[in-house]
């Protein structure tokens, strides 16, 4: 990798855009970096950002360096619709969730994550399996992506992989560390400026470069009746059914989401998911295309390994000026997810650890909460920094956690929804989901004969499960339950005796089937129903003192005009303040 | 050239497209959020 004849950049060159790239991020940072930052917007920046910049935000964060890499070597792989299968089911993932985001801001306007929401509505141990859940899955994420720039900086200049991660990790750590997520989303909006405006130039020009759309007839032989077919079934079972079913698990699995349903102002989730949405798939599938151009030119990555096609395919078609910016590109995408999950993790820390279960909402301080959110992303960096060293197989881990976050969706929705749903219920159903889904993943038990059939029955209570929910947050109960059976009806047949086969998507569609099954039969028979008005109080700032210093400052500065928007926020501060409501409960609601 | 020629040349062409108007609209959204941020005295973010 590391070899004379794949150098493309000097050592001063590369030099130059890691501080021409870390050095303009850290610039933005210092312009909005304030002497004593506020806690609640360490994790949130107030709740009231606009639709640009969290757009922007929630674009930048879903796009990191895998999603590239893998949407190519999906068309590479799978042909012409290859990179649909991969770039558009991880596009949904942020449609989907927007309904239930509008749901989760009423009950919990002023919340820092739905694991701390999860402790509002039923207590300690359904709030530690979410927070637990999201720590887990950005920790890899982070360590995913610094490895993506190790493996990019030692591909394109005379630096080593060890030496890339260091610069990635130190870069990233250096613009968000003091401000937090206030950095991390107002450094996205210029990340992904860079990205998109690269991805618009750099497609068409490798395009035309390599000698398109002359190569797609020249170069037809070069594919399998199946690679040519945009309907092609191998696609959908490799690549685009096992994304299906992790669509709401990402999204309530990840708090990097999470923090910008909370963040956004709450008349703008609508826009800003469905922007973002479009943002991702156009993006990541046009990225993907390359894949498929590398198909019909019947291009052979270094050592057969598909991570190379992307990076080798600029480094062929691309003059130096193009490359330049497709490194851009690339440090920017696994910068701008890096950033978001040390803001994730740290509001996690921050908020679920310190905020919830060691200080209590009461008596937590905000200026230990500051110190104990920069402590967490200066230790998570070290260890993605020290489990990247190990390049583990990144995606090989990543749909394992998805797939356990599938155990998670349901007892999740439904406790937003669904009064009668206990804390007993949620933590019973999601321990009943892993112990199921592990022995199915990795077949720890031979999936043959009544076993298998089983296994397939649960399979088509999980695919119905996930259009069930899929369709609930758009269009209701009702339709939710005609969408579920129709699902359960219609997909029998056809996975009945054959998907056990498929152990990784079996695994996935059990999990969310038991998790559903064993949470549904505990509750509904509860006559007790959760009163949804309590999350709101249990909720709320940490910081509150200066939240109001800073909303009278800011009305006693602003024109006329701005009245009405500080004025809101002087009005909201007494709400979010729990009085007796916040403090100890009873553990099981 | 033949109609599956245009056509996968549309289709691989338009994601960049679809990319470009997705930056405008934020771009757009941004600047004028920065511009009330500004006249407001208010943060940004």
């Amino acid at each position: 990798m590391n070899d004379s004849s794949a150098v493309q950049f000097g050592a001063v060159t590369v030099v130059l855009l890691l501080v021409l790239f870390y050095g303009g991020t850290y610039a933005i940072s210092r312009g909005i970096r304030k002497k004593n930052e506020n806690a609640d917007e360490y994790m949130t920046a107030g709740n009231k950002i606009g639709f640009g910049i969290s757009a922007a935000s929630m674009t930048a964060t879903w796009i990191w360096a895998s999603s590239m890499y893998a949407s190519a070597a999906s068309g590479y792989e799978y042909g012409i619709s290859g990179p649909i299968h991969y770039g558009l089911w991880g596009a949904l993932m942020i449609l989907f969730i927007y309904p239930f985001g509008k749901r989760i801001r009423s009950v919990a306007p002023k919340a820092h994550s739905i694991a701390e929401v999860m402790h509002a509505r039923h207590g300690r141990s359904s709030q530690l399996m979410l927070a637990g859940s999201n720590v887990v899955g950005s920790v890899i994420s982070l360590m995913s992506n610094f490895i993506a720039g190790g493996v990019l900086i030692s591909m394109l200049s005379p630096f080593n992989f060890i030496q890339g991660v260091l610069a990635v990790a130190a870069g990233v750590l250096l613009y968000t560390l003091w401000s937090g997520f206030r950095a991390s989303v107002l450094t996205d909006f210029i990340q992904v400026m860079a990205m998109l405006g690269a991805v618009a130039i750099i497609v068409p020009f490798i395009f035309f470069a390599a000698g398109f759309p002359a190569a797609f007839e020249t170069g037809s032989a070069n594919l399998t009746p199946a690679q040519g077919n945009f309907f092609s079934s191998e696609a959908f079972l490799g690549q685009g059914a096992p994304y299906i079913a992790a669509v709401l698990a990402y999204a309530i699995g990840n708090q990097t989401i999470a923090q910008r349903l909370f963040a956004v102002r709450e008349d703008l989730i609508k826009p800003t998911f469905i922007t973002a949405t479009v943002g991702y798939g156009a993006m990541v599938i046009g990225v993907g295309m390359i894949g498929v151009l590398a198909l019909y030119l019947g291009f052979e990555p270094t050592n057969g390994d598909v991570n190379n096609i992307i990076p080798e395919m600029a480094a062929s078609y691309l003059p130096g000026i193009l490359l330049a910016l497709f490194f851009v590109m690339i440090i920017g995408a696994l910068s701008s997810t890096a950033d978001s999950d040390l803001a994730a993790l740290s509001s996690i820390m921050m908020a679920d650890i310190y905020g919830q279960n060691v200080a209590g909402k009461e008596k937590a301080n905000p200026k230990t909460m500051l110190f104990i959110g920069r402590l967490t992303m200066v230790l998570a960096s070290a260890v993605a920094v020290a489990f990247a060293s190990l390049q583990l197989n990144i995606l090989d881990l990543l749909v394992f956690v998805g797939a356990l976050w599938g155990a998670l969706v349901f007892p999740v929705l439904a406790s937003f929804y669904w009064g009668k749903v206990t804390n007993k219920a949620f933590t019973t159903a999601v321990i009943a989901a892993l112990v199921i889904f592990i022995p199915v993943r990795f077949e720890l038990i031979p999936l043959v004969g009544p076993v298998g059939i089983l296994v397939d029955i649960l399979s088509a209570v999980g695919i119905a499960v996930i259009l069930g929910l899929m369709s609930f947050g758009f269009f209701g109960l009702r339709v939710a339950k005609i969408v579920a059976a129709a699902a359960f009806l219609l997909s029998a047949p056809f996975v009945i005796g054959f998907l056990h086969d498929y152990a990784t998507l079996s695994a996935s569609l059990v999990a969310y089937a038991v998790s559903t099954l064993v949470c549904y039969f505990m509750s509904f028979r509860q006559k007790d129903d959760f009163d949804f008005s309590l999350i709101r109080k249990r909720t709320g700032d940490f910081d509150e003192a200066e939240d109001e210093e800073t909303a009278v400052a800011e009305a006693s500065v602003a024109p006329r005009g701005a009245a009405g928007r500080t004025a809101v926020a002087i009005d909201d501060a007494p709400q979010s303040r729990g009085g007796s409501a916040t403090g100890p409960k009873k553990e099981d609601n | 050239m033949s109609a599956g020629i245009i056509a996968l040349t549309a289709y691989t062409l338009v994601w960049p497209v679809l990319v470009a108007i997705v930056m405008i609209v934020i771009g757009r959204a941004f600047v004028q959020e920065w511009k009330e941020a500004r006249d407001e005295g208010i943060d940004l973010v």
